[in-house]
Order: C-alpha cells, then structure tokens, then sequence
C-alpha cells in the first residue's frame, strides 16, 4: 500500500490523512515495546534489523510520493468510469471499509502466491525478527507489481478515491499493531472475527504448517471463508521470517533481491520457461529444483504421517 | 509551505526518528549475544532453515557462531550468526573452501551471504576434506 504525495494531497482536499496522525504513536508504542522487551527477552529487537525496517518505511513514503501521482490518476481515469455514484454516507464508509479490506485479502494472497507480486512484498516478511518494527517495513516497489490495480474494483464500483485512500489508511494502521508478540489472544469471539496478532504471527512464520495462511488484513473471516486459515499453535516455536533468509542487513538488497532474482532466472531458463519465473510461485523452478511453499508443507506433512505413533 | 516542503520535513522527521530509534535499541542492550552451544541446537536450527534437514555430522565453530553439517545424503549446511537469529545456506560445487590449521573459511559464491570462518579445531580438516569432494 502507497500513499503518495499526490494522493495525499488530493486526500487532504477532502479529507485528512489518517497516518499523519498515527505516526507519532507508531514511534511510542515501538519504544514501549523495546522496553517491555528489554528485560524479557532482549533478542526480540536487533538495532541493525531495526534500523533496515525502519528505512524501508521511510523509502516506501518516498516512493509513494514518486509515484503515488500517476496512481492517483488511473484511479480517476477509473472513477470516470464507474457503474454508479456511491453517496457520501455514512453506510458507504462501512461498505468501502469492508470491500476495501476484501480487496487488500486478494492483493495480499496474490502477492504471496506470483513471484512478481511478492518481489514487491517480500521485503515486509524478509525480518527474521517479528516486532512492531517490523509493521514498518513497506515496499518500495508495490508500483512496478501493479498492486493498485487490485483496489480499482471499488472506483469502477463507484466509491470516490478519497474515501477508497481513506480507508486504506485505516487499514495500514489497523495491521501496525498486530506486528508484535507481547500480545498473546484475545477473547474467542475477537480472535474469530478481527486479524489479531495471533493470527498475524502466523501469516509472518515459515514453519511448514503456517506457510502462506492467513492473508487478511482487519477482518481474519476472509481466510476463514476461503480456505487458507490457520490457528496459532501453543507449544510450537515460531520462525519469522522468509524460506531462505537473507543472511544480511543490506538495504538495497533487502528491496531488490526478488527482483534480481527473477532477471536472473529469466535470463538464464529456456525460452518456454522464462515467464513462468515471473507469473507462478515463489520457489518455483522448471528443472524442480527449488522448493514452494505448497511443496515445503507437503513434504513435512508426509515425514509427520511416517513418524511412528507413540 | 508549500507540499513539497511539507513533504521533505516529514522526510526529514522520519530519517531523525528512525535513527534515534536505532540508537534506543542499541543502548538498550537488545539483540542479545545468540550463539549454538550444543548439537541439539545445531540440529533444530538446521531444521528451522531447511524443513526435515536432519544431520549426521555435526562441527559447531569453537565460538558457537556458526557450523557446518552434513545429512545422509552427503548435503552440507552452512549456518551462521545473523543478528539475534541464525541463517543458512546449502553449499554446492560452487562454494569455495580454504583451511587455514583449525580455522576453515567458506564462501557460498553469494555475495551479500559473505564467507563464513568456523574454528573447527582438529575437525576442520576432515570438513575441508568433505567440502572438496562438493568441487569434483
């Protein structure tokens, strides 16, 4: 998700930006977190793995300024195409919040499911760490993976791009806070419908029975009604981060290695194979030489089935 | 102000709080000094890295900062410090390996993963050996 200069902008015409106002308590609940950590388990948070995250939030509004203007015109090419005018009330909000938030669920499971898409997004999970930080870790190349063509379905709806901005905005703010382990669960009937950090932490694990589960973004019901949910798992210790970790603090290499290597697997396949190392899973390989996720829980599925029962 | 100006204080706000950030988390001691002190924890953070890698053999560096190991199948796993957490690499053929006595240093041919030195003690020469035979 970017929200440009532009688009800012065009926003505070009409409305406020919400984040302006929530960045302030993003830094105190960081710092609140650091210190509840500090003395319970000070390896929760690495300055240098900090100070990457942190870096990548910062050049993700850069490059939402670069290019949060040409987005803001498809998005008004698309308005003016709409099938209706949805009015300024109050149960458009709601309807737009909820759309919105189904929309970022098919962003979110197709950024994790096309090479290309999750080129852009892999930078979010590449942290082996998962703290409050680790919310701030946005893309700098959402743009070149189209991820705003996922939201102009509302604007062909007919919902005004200010309010779509708006409540994307929401939606960022709402998944800052579920980017934390100081919070256990919440009452069944929370936990049920709303994304919670339990649900989260699963989505960030690359334990095999968690790979590519829980995609939403506020409401946990649409991995629930498609099939991808999974509930937090008490006595199994999760590992963050991604399949093969980076291994480094580099930033640039942080945002550009998907990207590098896709070039690089393009370059090097046969010529029937070169798209495919842009459009199928991440892990995918002609010669079947790498592992998916899909392929990774497979194979610990079966080693679980062959281990003798006690 | 105009936007642009707008824009690049909030920028400018953004860079001083994400270093001050850092900083907090660097004097308040946080990341921790994680090191393998035992081959149950090679064994587990093998598995962490590789799902079902399970080792045979097993070389812990003598600082606890990393180890090599070997499964059944011949394949060996580089592992070493990252921060607070550990990653890994598989070697193949193109890795690079040079003994130096009880010191052995490999290179995955990934640059950013950079080479790894393990104070092996009297092991690393056995290690060097099997590592060798990934090159032939």
């Amino acid at each position: 998700m970017g929200i440009g200069l532009k688009a800012s902008e065009y926003m505070s015409e009409t409305l406020f930006n919400p984040v302006d106002y929530a960045v302030p308590a993003f830094i105190l609940l960081i710092i609140l977190e650091m210190l509840w950590v500090r003395h319970y388990a000070p390896e929760k948070y690495e300055p240098r793995d900090t100070l990457t995250s942190l870096a990548l939030g910062t050049g993700s509004t850069v490059a939402g300024a670069l290019f949060g203007g040409t987005m803001l015109a498809i998005a008004m090419w698309g308005y003016d195409y709409r099938i209706t005018t949805i009015p300024w009330t109050w149960w458009a909000w709601i309807a737009c919040f909820v759309l919105d938030d189904f929309f970022y669920y098919v962003f979110h499971r197709s950024a994790h499911r096309v090479r290309w898409f999750w080129a852009a997004h892999v930078n979010h999970h590449s942290s082996q760490h998962y703290n409050l930080s680790t919310a701030l870790r946005q893309t700098w190349t959402g743009f070149f993976a189209f991820t705003f063509l996922f939201r102009l379905p509302l604007v062909f709806i007919g919902f005004d791009p200010a309010m779509i901005l708006f409540v994307g905005a929401i939606n960022l703010i709402y998944q800052f806070w579920i980017h934390t382990e100081a919070i256990n669960k919440f009452p069944r009937w929370f936990e049920y419908i709303m994304n919670t950090p339990s649900h989260h932490r699963v989505h960030h694990a690359t334990n095999p029975r968690y790979l590519d589960r829980n995609y939403a973004g506020v409401f946990i019901i649409w991995d629930r009604m498609f099939g991808t949910f999974t509930e937090e798992i008490e006595d199994e210790k999760i590992r963050y981060g991604i399949v093969r970790q980076l291994g480094t603090f580099n930033l640039l290499w942080s945002v550009f290695h998907e990207w590098a290597g896709i070039a690089r697997d393009i370059w090097s396949a046969p010529w029937k194979h070169k798209l495919s190392y842009a459009w199928r899973p991440p892990g995918w390989s002609h010669d079947g030489s790498r592992d998916t996720s899909d392929m990774i829980r497979q194979r610990w599925l079966d080693r679980q089935h062959e281990q003798p029962a006690e | 102000m105009t936007p642009l100006v707008i824009t690049l204080l909030k920028l400018g706000g953004s860079i001083l709080a994400i270093l001050f950030l850092a900083w907090l988390a660097r004097s308040l001691g946080l990341g921790g000094d994680v090191r393998i002190r035992s081959d149950e924890q090679a064994r587990a953070i093998a598995d962490e890295i590789i799902s079902g890698f399970d080792p045979v053999g097993i070389a812990i560096d003598r600082a606890g900062m990393g180890a090599l190991m070997r499964d059944a199948q011949g394949r060996h796993l580089l592992i070493r410090r990252h921060g607070a957490h550990f990653a890994g690499r598989l070697l193949d053929n193109h890795s690079e390996t040079r003994l130096d006595q009880n010191f052995l240093t490999v290179g995955t041919g990934e640059r950013t993963f950079g080479r790894v030195t393990l104070n092996l003690g009297k092991e690393a020469q056995y290690w060097a050996s099997g590592l060798r035979h990934l090159n032939t």
